[in-house]
């Protein structure tokens, strides 16, 4: 169960002296073939964050819509997507499902995780079936949605929350945790000193358990936030909605941008060119990745425990 | 499931096993009395399970039923397999099925390998500063949403995209590839490839990890070559992780996804995007919908197939001599 991130040979990073030099061929094949994916990854992001930043002139000088090389950079794009109207409100909206969402599941999860850590306890097998049973069997978008209806759900912001709110992976994994890398003695030590469960919880498993629990909110977090389909379903009729909803009607369909009418206005009242639609689109389509980004580095390197954590012990 | 070994054991306990381990002689009221916070802690999921999974999963039965919302549920006649017989008499059904498993077996032919190969190619890697720059780039697009990826794949590969301009500016057509319904299975490929392939590789890479570097060296020292180490070690030392994901897939055969399909219909046409969860949900919500009945139908088919196909895959595993996903305990 070694995390990849530590070095396999001995702590160097030298080759082995076993370990015969590959040939120039095989390692130019190598290199290309990953240097071509890399590059398959990045190239798409790099020419979308130049689009959004480019202005009308640089946009017709490439062609017309998606600009590679930045020439001619603005802001205004930017101000017109964040200035107010839908999108702000949609991202909002989506921060806002984001954030108690992944408050929702991180307490579920952190208490059926540790609720069930401990087996011997009073009806630990049959609880731990109930839970392993959902990786069996899904129940069907009909029901599901039926039963959303007649809970009364149907069109509330809860209905984005509640019905997609646990995940049994992510509870094995953690629960995987809580067993096996938080020292028994601990909370032996604890319960002898007069703690009970909830103290123990929260004063000694939790805080140790800071680098999972990070990864598992990142989960829930970008779950959430890539909620599209679940919107579509269970609240069409609400006013707001989220920013993948809003990005899929704005690019793929041809209604055309939504209202940033005020933004656009306040741009022009100020003597401001306003950003080319293009533009616009892909300042959206940044704003809905960054935040993804912006989270991602403090939590890449714990990724692969997480993951293997899950997989062995599942 | 595999490693919860049970230590309700009525014989003296283990050395060192603590305090805890006596539990059967006590009465139910002593040990609810001690457990009463951890089941407290577990209630939150249970309620959100029994409300979100099992209600849902017992509301199936109105595949035999003709449902009405008019009614309540055991109000509505009972019709028996109807929904089913119409449902296999469908030719639309039987082309969604036969797209799905099109895609579920393309995914595990054409990405799972190619994760498998980046895991080696990156396990390589002598500079782990390279590795980590490299790893940092490829897993991003996992955490990107289907509709994300779809708009990124129009905005370079479509009509006004990036390459299409490049292939005018010189003298081509431009590209169509996003439209095609013909080339459709190559542009989920590109897709599944582009968002999935690089985290794929996570799990190898761990695999690869835990093997013991001294095989290695022993191997290079008795004169394996390369190719022979990666045969003799490499492979049997991820083949766990491989037959553990393949089962995975197994029992995922008939949920390929949905958003990519449901987001790019309008695009490339129904046809050659219909997978049974978009056959379920246009049946149903769609215009021309009849009743819920038939959607949960084609719905609870695809529940059991899948049900099936996991129990099947995991006891093939066991007799492969494989730990598989969970084990007879």
């Amino acid at each position: 169960m070694t995390a990849i991130t530590t070095p396999r040979r001995n702590g160097s990073r030298r080759r082995a002296a076993w370990d015969e030099e590959p040939s120039p061929f095989a390692k130019f094949t190598k290199a290309a073939f990953l240097t071509a994916y890399a590059a398959a990854v990045i190239i798409p992001i790099w020419t979308i964050i130049v689009t959004s930043l480019s202005t009308e002139d640089a946009l017709t000088d490439a062609g017309g819509n998606m600009v590679f090389l930045p020439t001619d950079l603005s802001l205004q794009a930017y101000k017109v997507v964040l200035g107010g109207g839908e999108f702000t409100s949609s991202l909002l909206y989506t921060a806002q499902i984001t954030a108690i969402g992944t408050a929702v599941s991180m307490v579920i999860t952190i208490g059926a995780a540790y609720g069930l850590s401990r087996p011997g306890t009073l009806f630990h097998r049959p609880l731990l079936m109930l839970i392993l049973l959902t990786f069996l069997f899904q129940p069907g978008i009909v029901p599901s949605f039926l039963v959303v209806k007649n809970l009364g759900l149907l069109n509330t912001f809860w209905a984005l929350i509640l019905p997609m709110s646990f995940n049994a992976f992510n509870l094995i994994v953690l629960r995987a945790f809580f067993m096996n890398s938080v020292p028994r003695e601990l909370i032996d030590a604890a319960r002898i000193d007069g703690a009970g469960e909830f103290r123990t919880l929260f004063r000694i498993v939790l805080p140790m358990s800071k680098a999972i629990l990070a990864v598992i909110a990142l989960f829930y977090a970008v779950f959430y936030w890539n909620i599209y389909f679940q919107a579509v379903l269970l609240t069409p009729s609400l006013d707001e909605q989220p920013i993948q909803v809003l990005l899929q009607r704005a690019i793929l369909t041809t209604t055309g941008l939504p209202g940033q009418d005020a933004a656009m206005a306040d741009l022009r009242a100020a003597g401001q060119e306003v950003a080319p639609d293009t533009s616009i689109k892909m300042a959206v389509v940044i704003c809905t990745i960054l935040p993804i980004v912006i989270m991602y580095p403090f939590i890449q390197k714990h990724f692969s425990k997480a993951v293997i954590t899950g997989a062995v012990k599942g | 499931m595999a490693n919860t070994t049970s230590p309700r054991v009525a014989s003296p306990a283990p050395a060192g096993a603590g305090v805890r381990r006596v539990y059967r002689k006590r009465k139910f009221s002593h040990r609810f009395r001690q457990d009463w916070p951890l089941l407290a802690m577990t209630l939150p999921a249970v309620v959100q399970l029994s409300l979100f999974f099992y209600y849902p999963s017992l509301y199936n039965v109105i595949a035999f039923m003709d449902y009405s919302p008019f009614r309540s549920v055991w109000d509505n006649p009972i019709v028996g397999f109807t929904w089913f017989q119409m449902l296999f008499a469908d030719d639309q059904f039987w082309l969604a099925l036969g797209n799905t498993l099109k895609f579920a077996t393309a995914q595990l032919l054409f990405v799972f390998p190619l994760s498998i190969t980046l895991a080696l190619l990156m396990h390589g890697m002598v500079s782990s500063r390279l590795r980590y720059t490299f790893q940092s780039i490829v897993y991003l697009p996992y955490f990107f949403s289907w509709v994300l990826v779809v708009v990124i794949f129009t905005q370079v590969l479509g009509p006004n995209g990036l390459f299409s301009q490049w292939a005018l500016s010189l003298g081509a057509d431009r590209l169509d590839i996003t439209r095609s319904a013909d080339s459709f299975l190559f542009l989920a490929w590109m897709q599944w490839t582009w968002k999935d392939a690089g985290w794929g590789m996570i799990i190898f890479l761990a695999a690869l990890a835990s093997i013991n570097p001294n095989l290695y060296e022993a191997a290079a020292v008795d004169g394996a070559s390369r190719a022979r180490r990666l045969w003799h070690i490499t492979l049997p030392g991820i083949r766990p992780v491989i037959v553990l994901l393949v089962i995975l897939q197994l029992g995922q055969i008939l949920s390929v996804g949905f958003e990519q399909y449901l987001v790019q219909r309008t695009q490339v046409g129904w046809s050659s995007t219909e997978v049974l969860d978009t056959f379920v949900y246009f049946k149903t919500f769609g215009p021309g919908a009849l009743s819920e009945s038939y959607g949960t139908a084609a719905g609870l088919f695809k529940g059991v197939i899948g049900l099936i196909l996991i129990l099947v895959a995991n006891n093939v595993a066991h007799r492969l001599g494989e730990q598989g996903i969970y084990r007879k305990s």
